[in-house]
């Protein structure tokens, strides 16, 4: 008979100190490990329910205002800061690490209802129905103001008098330059009273204008008149205008993909549009059951949120059709402005309920300081979670969201509705001549033209 | 007439025409305002005429129009007070004034020759200065020109041309106007010019396109010019999108970087920071240091007052210092031993007074004592602790300093409280340790002696009560037997070993020396005194049939046992006894003679004729110790004549078989069939088969009566089963069929596929192929390797693990800069080690590519 033995050097496999990893040989001969499919897939359950267990998105809200939240802006150079105007003229720059207001701006009459920063977050910009664009110098972060939490008042630094009221504003990337949108588009630079440059098009007015962060001198606006138009501001006139069924509320650019943006539409889905192709959107975000009224993409460009009139928050992937997170609270009211925080990490809401909140934008995910197994583990999870999400009940688990009665109602109700339509398309094709009844595809459906 | 007048219109246009290009563009209204004033009598037609040049597009060439014959004019009774006013302006004077306008001169000379006509025109053109902002110049012209002559009922324009365009003749030339220009200094250069132009027709400029198309056309180009800045953007993008793992934490700016950075931060705040800080950056220390240094000695002068200070203090410490000494050496010297006794006893009063205490005194004996006792019992410290053991047995203690100064340490704790051990007990325990010290001595020789008879006695108590339980488990039936079996095996084994021991007792320690020495050849001999018999047992077993093997033992054991029984002693086992006398007689030669025993029982085995390997082998173990016994015993005839018999009874076994296979050599199918000719395989698997099949497709039942259900009548009965039933049952057959039709293994005859459904493996399996998939050898592929760290080596665990996006919280993440990217260089960049998680996402992003591309 033969014995085997396991020979195993004392100098290998002992530790120096106890609290020394012990070392550990594998044979990682597959076929002697048959079930590593099936302990696979049960870890990828297991991680999927931990997920859910964990989810706890809600970090806090923020209170301060008298007046529904109309605007934000976050700092593009600093973390911590984000600023919030409200329709009753307010603006107030929090502190999201203590949740607390830092300072307050006054002096804009009636609401204020554009707000921007400056790239180098020294300059504040805010515009709103009084005509009026008031430029202000953000007092810098230091330790001290944390501290403090007593809300100072700023002076504006320059006040420029507009003919008409004005809807939006936002600042170029890395330039001196920000655009207001009223009645008409125009372009200021920081240090002159009168803007430098304005476009004109239509009897609508301009609601919304966001200027590409990839390509500084690329802007995109949305008007009344359902239009959605892209600005060369170094040209005379607009580049591109795409004619919609309904209004766009807001426009959001890709920060890693500079020639795509999307739109959120009043129709209660979102756009995805190549700013170089807009016959058809490249891909058509639905789940939200009432109009979009904001929306702002994550700075790695893989995600954007959104911010509804019914009463709730969406994360989208930029590619994908369907929102993978939905956040509502039950004092959460319509949802006027949404900001996904410079690091990707936090998702801010401004609604109606006078309240900014903090929203962790994974809903799972550990927050503070991550040993290295403890990441490794967590990966470990997401990536088996990612492999096998694709069978039924891992699906299932995923995918489930509680969704608030009134949502969940007008989504059923909405489908009902669509379903029948279809049916009733599918029965007019089939009953007709081949080829003289098209459907159209959902990507060009609400689009009416591109103007040439 | 009518070529003055023609010539007085033409003047007045250009004139207009100049003005036009001098002066600022001016909104219809306030022109209207202006011709009002002008012309106060005559407004519903000239307002027309003023709108229509105003006009931008209106076309440049202005088309006379002979002037209505004034007969007609007449007829309204509007030109009433024109008859009265018949003025015309002089041939020269027209002239002067196109060349004075074109050559820039000023036309104020002009001015001034007209200029004595009318106030009124002063003050309009106050009021249109004032209007427009405009030097009174431009309008002088204008006002001028008032009094030109109307000649026709509608004003020229766009929809009123006069007669002579209609007819098409009498067109205005350049020739016209350049006719009386003739001779003049200028002419030369613009005839020139007029020709040059006449001939260049591609520099013409055309009239301005409708606005509307003019936007388009500008959009055109603008965005010909975005898409332009887009596409430069395609390459890195498609590059950040087929990437496995975007990056965003490479940029992380830590704020300050070395220490001196944040020293120089450094702002005092408590009050000995600033008092440091301001003697630290005094102004005249650090200029000083900036100087030679020369100056530092002045800043640090002491006051004499502190030197003298200072100087006392150091003496007094020596003084302090010098009696010390002296003192302990006067009390060093001193030998009296009572005053030394007196003074420890100070000392000892003084800092060990709490020992002093009887107490506790008592109680730290106590302390002592039970440390003793615990180190006695546990031996804790000499090397027999967990750590310590293994530390000694890696050899650890050698090679790390650290360890061997430890384990020195225990040795030296221990070595402590034993001295001390006995140093407590020195008087009283004195003989007993002597006495163990003796026996210790002694031990090395009599120790096994002593062991040996302790065993035996306990041997012979075990012999003696072999009791059986009477209650509980054990005194059930099988588990009695069980324990009887058991107990006889031990009492054997006992008796053997009491047998041994006896054995040693006789042969005395030397032996006993030798034999725990043995090794190579003797240990095989020594270990077959037990192992031989059962190894002979088995081998039998294997070799031949049960009942060989039977017969073999007893013939074995008489073997053995008979020299044994010449030799007349008490032993059973003979083997050992052999074994045990062979060593006895001699060691050295006891190998050589084991040696020709085997020789010796080999030869033996060939003259007894035996040619077969096994039973050759065989009996090799068996009988290679009988020799052995034989040489020794000298009774070789007797065993011989047994082994023989032995011998051959096994040959005789092995024989009778091989003789049959070598005389009938059968046809190959036949010895399969004489092989196998008990089972049936065929009509087993068909059977299987049918029973699986049963499984998996049940057959249907037939419909049958049961009896007092629908068969009490005589109808009822000659009915049979109603039709419903039977319609039923051949749905059901039909299905039945079908199913069995459909099978995977319908066609095949030998084979079953089982088609039943595992509900616990459903679950790994997708109803369709996942989104970024397009083939499923792709995704199964893609699925079939494990990622965990159980299956992988950790060197690409990370990597298989590893998200799409890798941020960090708190990074502020810039938004994409432009860089050139190779399209070439993708293949590149991509990890080899990566290859299985990137084939799926290369796929999707290239799908995506795709969307994007459409």
């Amino acid at each position: 008979m033969r014995i085997k033995t396991i020979s195993r050097s004392v100098d290998e496999f002992t530790r120096e100190r106890s609290q020394d990893l012990q070392r550990v040989f594998h044979n990682f001969d597959p076929s002697l490990r048959p079930m590593e499919k099936a302990v696979e897939y049960q870890r990828a359950l297991t991680a999927a329910k931990l997920e859910k267990i964990f989810a706890r998105p809600f970090v806090g809200a923020m209170d301060g205002h008298r007046d529904g939240i109309s605007c934000m802006a976050k700092n593009p150079n600093y973390l911590k800061g984000i600023f919030s105007a409200s329709m009753d003229g307010d603006i107030r720059l929090w502190d999201i690490a203590t949740r607390r207001t830092v300072c307050q701006f006054p002096g804009h009459r009636g609401a204020v209802r554009g707000l921007t920063v400056s790239t180098d977050g020294n300059v504040l910009v805010s515009c709103g129905t009084d005509c009026n664009v008031r430029l202000w110098s953000v007092p810098r972060p230091s330790l001290e103001d944390s501290d403090l939490s007593s809300e100072k008042s700023i002076e504006p630094s320059a006040v420029y008098t507009c003919k008409n009221a004005l809807l939006a504003v936002d600042h170029q990337f890395e330039g001196d330059l920000f655009a207001t949108a009223g009645a008409q588009l125009d372009i200021w630079n920081h240090n002159r009273s009168q803007p430098v440059q304005s476009f004109t098009s239509g009897s609508h007015s301009v609601i919304s204008v966001r200027f590409n962060p990839g390509e500084p001198d690329i802007l995109a606006t949305s008007s009344g008149d359902n239009h959605i138009s892209i600005y060369d501001i170094r040209m005379s006139s607009a580049a591109r205008k795409i004619l919609m069924r309904t209004k766009t509320n807001s426009i959001a650019w890709n920060p890693m993909e500079p020639m795509n943006f999307t739109a959120a539409n009043e129709d209660g889905n979102c756009y995805s549009f190549d700013g170089r192709k807009n016959e058809e959107a490249k891909c058509v975000h639905k789940d939200h059951v009432s109009a979009v009224m904001d929306i702002d993409f994550s700075p790695t460009g893989r995600e954007f949120v959104t911010g509804s009139y019914d009463r709730s928050v969406r994360i989208f992937p930029y590619n994908g059709g369907h929102s993978r997170e939905i956040y509502h609270t039950k004092r959460m009211q319509r949802v006027f402005c949404v900001k996904y925080s410079s690091d990707a990490t936090y998702v801010i809401s401004g609604s109606d309920d006078t309240n900014l909140r903090l929203w962790k934008a994974k809903a799972s995910e550990q927050l503070g300081v991550i040993l290295p197994r403890e990441q490794k583990k967590h990966e470990y999870n997401e990536a088996v979670k990612n492999r096998y999400k694709h069978l039924p009940e891992i699906k299932r688990i995923v995918r489930h969201r509680h969704l608030p009665k009134p949502i969940y109602k007008a989504k059923a109700e909405s489908r009902a509705m669509n379903d029948a339509k279809r049916r009733k398309d599918e029965r007019r094709k089939a009953h007709s001549a081949p080829g003289t009844v098209v459907t159209e595809s959902h990507r060009t459906r609400r689009i009416i033209k591109e103007v040439e | 007439m009518g070529g003055l007048k023609r010539k007085s219109s033409s003047s007045a246009k250009t004139l207009a025409k100049s003005k036009k290009k001098k002066g600022p563009h001016l909104p219809n209204s306030i022109l209207k305002v202006i011709a009002n004033q002008k012309r106060p009598l005559n407004s519903d037609e000239e307002d027309d005429d003023v709108i229509g040049s105003d006009d931008e597009h209106g076309g440049d060439l202005y088309e006379y129009e002979e002037g209505v014959p004034e007969e007609e004019s007449r007829k309204n009774n509007r030109y009433d007070r024109h008859d009265n006013y018949d003025y015309e302006l002089p041939e020269d004077f027209e002239d002067e004034n196109v060349e004075s306008e074109d050559d820039d001169d000023g036309g104020n000379t002009d001015n001034d020759e007209a200029e004595g006509d009318d106030d009124d025109d002063d003050r309009h053109t106050r009021m249109l200065q004032s209007l427009t902002g405009m030097p009174s110049a431009a309008f002088e012209g204008e006002s001028k020109s008032k009094p030109v002559l109307f000649t026709e009922a509608y004003p020229e324009g766009e929809f009123n041309p006069t007669r002579d365009v209609l007819e098409g003749k009498n067109v205005l030339t350049e020739e016209d106007f350049l006719a009386p220009l003739e001779g003049t200094p200028g002419y030369q250069k613009t005839s020139k010019q007029i020709a040059r132009m006449r001939k260049d027709t591609k520099h013409v400029v055309h009239a301005p396109l409708p606005k509307p198309q003019r936007e388009r056309l500008e959009r055109k180009a603008v965005i010909g010019l975005v898409d332009e800045e887009f596409s430069k953007w395609v390459h890195l993008v498609k590059k950040n999108r087929e990437a496995p793992t975007v990056y965003f934490n490479q940029d992380v700016d830590l704020g300050y970087s070395t220490v001196g950075a944040i020293a120089s931060e450094f702002q005092p705040r408590t009050e000995f920071e600033k008092k440091m800080a301001s003697v630290l950056n005094d102004s005249e220390v650090s200029e000083a240091h900036r100087d030679d240094g020369a100056r530092l000695l002045e800043l640090n002068e002491v006051s004499m007052e502190d030197h003298i200070k200072d100087r006392n203090h150091i003496a007094k410490m020596r003084s302090l210092l010098f009696r010390h000494e002296l003192k302990s050496k006067r009390i060093k010297k001193i030998k009296s031993k009572t005053y030394h006794r007196l003074k420890n006893k100070d000392l000892k009063n003084s800092s060990l007074g709490a020992l002093m205490d009887p107490e506790m005194a008592k109680e730290e004996a106590m302390r002592q004592e039970a440390k003793r006792v615990e180190e006695r019992m546990t031996l804790k410290h000499k090397n027999t602790g967990k750590w310590a053991k293994r530390m000694l047995s890696r050899g650890l203690n050698v090679k790390y300093d650290g360890t061997k100064a430890a384990i020195a340490e225990q040795l030296q704790m221990n070595a402590n409280l034993s001295r001390k051990m006995n140093s407590m007990r020195d008087g009283s325990s004195s003989d007993e340790s002597d006495d163990e010290e003796e026996l210790n001595d002694g031990s090395d020789e009599d120790t096994p002696s002593r062991l040996i008879a302790k065993a035996k006695e306990k041997t012979l108590k075990a012999l003696e009560d072999d009791e059986v339980p009477n209650a509980g488990l054990m005194s059930l039936p099988f588990m009695a037997r069980a324990m009887k079996k058991k107990n006889e095996e031990a009492n054997e084994e006992a008796k053997r070993a009491l047998e041994e021991y006896e054995e040693w007792e006789n042969s005395g320690g030397e032996n006993s020396k030798k034999t725990v020495n043995v090794s190579g050849r003797r240990v095989f001999g020594a270990t077959a005194k037990v192992e031989a018999p059962k190894e002979s047992r088995k081998d039998s077993d294997n070799f031949y049939d049960d009942s060989d093997g039977d017969n073999d033992m007893p013939g074995i054991e008489d073997n053995n046992i008979e020299p044994v029984r010449d030799n007349a002693s008490p032993a059973r086992n003979t083997i050992t006894d052999t074994e045990f006398d062979d060593d006895v007689a001699g060691n050295p030669a006891s190998k050589t003679t084991f040696d020709v025993a085997m020789f010796a029982s080999g030869s033996w085995k060939k003259m007894t004729g035996s040619k077969n390997t096994e039973s050759k082998k065989a009996s090799k173990k068996t009988h290679a110790p009988i020799p052995q016994a034989q040489d020794k015993k000298g009774s070789r005839d007797e065993e011989s004549e047994d082994s023989e018999s032995e011998a051959e009874e096994m040959v005789d076994g092995i024989l009778t078989s091989a003789s049959k296979e070598t005389f009938e050599v059968p046809s190959q199918a036949e010895l399969i069939n004489r092989a196998f000719a008990g089972d049936d395989v065929l009509d087993e698997f068909e059977k299987d088969k049918e029973e699986v099949l049963n499984q998996e497709v049940p057959k249907p039942e037939k419909p049958v009566l049961v009896p007092g259900w629908g068969n009490w009548t005589d109808i009822q009965r000659k009915r049979g089963i109603s039709k419903q039933m039977v319609q039923k049952h051949e749905a059901e057959k039909k299905e039945w069929e079908q199913g069995l039709k459909t099978r995977k293994d319908a066609r095949l005859k030998h084979v079953i596929i089982s088609e039943k459904v595992d509900k616990k493996a459903e679950k790994l399996h997708t109803t369709t192929l996942p989104f970024p998939y397009t083939s499923k050898e792709v995704f199964e592929h893609s699925m079939r390797m494990p990622i965990g760290p159980e299956f992988n080596p950790s060197t690409i665990v990370g990597e298989l693990n590893r998200p799409e996006v890798v941020k960090k919280t708190g990074v502020i993440i810039k938004p994409v800069k432009f860089e050139e990217v190779n399209p070439n260089d993708e293949v590149d960049d991509e990890h080899p080690r990566n290859h299985q998680k990137q084939k799926p996402k290369k796929k999707t992003s290239r799908r995506q590519g795709k969307v994007k591309s459409k």
